[in-house]
């Protein structure tokens, strides 16, 4: 995880610069530092687990069981999603 | 249902540029653009004039939207690059922008996803514009901003009533207004000069089969919307995935392997959208 912003303080100097490779210890003093909130990269999504980013997918398709096109898609997506949470 | 006729909403929605709650930039943008007459020069000049316009337009054609990373910069160079139509939607859709994140959470990225998708089809597709198709796509949902502006807290009441009962939102604003944001957008889109083939598109981007003229553009914006929605990107109102239409899809004539290549294609775009998204100031 990479910080996808510098972090500043309230005086605009910067205490961490953008990119910087969050380790546990760095976590820790960040927590420390009072700060309302960082940037990371990948963002929360890319963090969610692959059961549950399948699961949504089949939520969003549950009204198009007797749709063979909708099928095409969801199976495309269902595969595509499948290699990309593979990684 | 909403106590109003079709006549009387339209007339609302036409004038939502007079809305309180619409972005400044907006206003003063639309009077420079709505007029038809408007040369590159003029606009050019207006948006340079502007630091925050010239930044946010700037900052999206070196976005992935548009393949030109890094190497636009100044408004006059977009310009040229890109077509006057294109600069055009584009300075609409960073100035929607604002309305949009308000308006509902997560249509932005939806508008921005399904822009990448479209110009990922139309390049696919060897369309001559897909710069162009891909505006289209940004603006595509433009008749919801309308909506949400016009009509909040009823807006806001639909889109909870859909979530409920397992509906489309499109199926939602039919029983509540009897019309859709595909016509509140198209009514917007005429109202403020948009070129005609941004209008037909917008009107008929859930029945693309019905456009007169850019069938094939409304056809390829009416896929990116529903592959950008299967992805689970961004939020267009409800939780479903409206269905491909038929005569659109064996009309484009691709494949299940095409399909697949692109949504490689659109992982790696949406990743550069997403960080777009989060890096707003």
């Amino acid at each position: 995880m990479k910080l996808s912003r510098a972090v500043v303080n309230d005086s605009g100097m910067v205490l961490l610069p953008q990119g910087t490779v969050l380790t546990d210890s760095l976590i820790q003093r960040i927590e420390n530092m009072n700060l309302t909130s960082i940037s990371v990269e990948g963002g929360a999504e890319s963090r969610k687990p692959k059961e549950e980013v399948l699961a949504e997918l089949e939520h969003r398709f549950r009204k198009s069981d007797d749709q063979p096109l909708m099928q095409v898609i969801k199976r495309a997506m269902r595969e595509h999603l499948e290699a990309v949470y593979n990684k | 249902m909403i106590d109003k006729d079709v006549r009387a909403i339209r007339a609302e929605i036409e004038r939502i540029d007079t809305l309180p709650t619409i972005p400044t930039i907006l206003k003063k943008l639309l009077s420079v653009i709505e007029n038809p007459k408007a040369s590159l020069s003029t606009i050019g000049s207006f948006v340079s004039n502007d630091p925050v316009l010239t930044s946010r337009v700037l900052r999206m054609v070196n976005s992935p939207l548009y393949g030109f990373p890094g190497r636009i910069s100044s408004v006059n160079q977009a310009l040229i690059l890109l077509g006057l139509n294109v600069v055009r939607g584009l300075l609409l859709g960073v100035s929607v922008f604002e309305a949009m994140q308000k308006a509902m959470f997560g249509l932005w990225e939806h508008s921005l996803g399904t822009a990448v998708a479209a110009r990922i089809i139309a390049k696919r597709k060897k369309l001559s514009e897909p710069e162009e198709v891909s505006v289209a796509a940004l603006l595509h949902d433009l008749g919801k901003v309308a909506f949400s502006l016009k009509f909040p807290a009823e807006y806001e009441n639909l889109l909870k009533d859909v979530e409920d009962r397992s509906l489309l939102i499109v199926e939602g604003e039919k029983e509540f207004f009897g019309v859709t944001h595909a016509d509140a957008g198209a009514w917007v889109a005429k109202r403020w000069n948009f070129p005609p083939n941004l209008i037909e598109i917008i009107e008929y981007h859930h029945k693309p089969h019905l456009a007169k003229n850019f069938g094939t553009q409304a056809a390829v914006v009416h896929l990116a919307d529903i592959l950008i929605r299967a992805r689970g990107f961004g939020f267009a109102g409800d939780s479903l995935v409206p269905h491909l239409n038929q005569a659109a899809w064996y009309g484009l004539g691709l494949t299940e392997n095409d399909l697949k290549d692109m949504l490689s294609e659109l992982e790696e775009s949406l990743a550069e959208a997403s960080d777009f998204v989060l890096s707003d100031d």
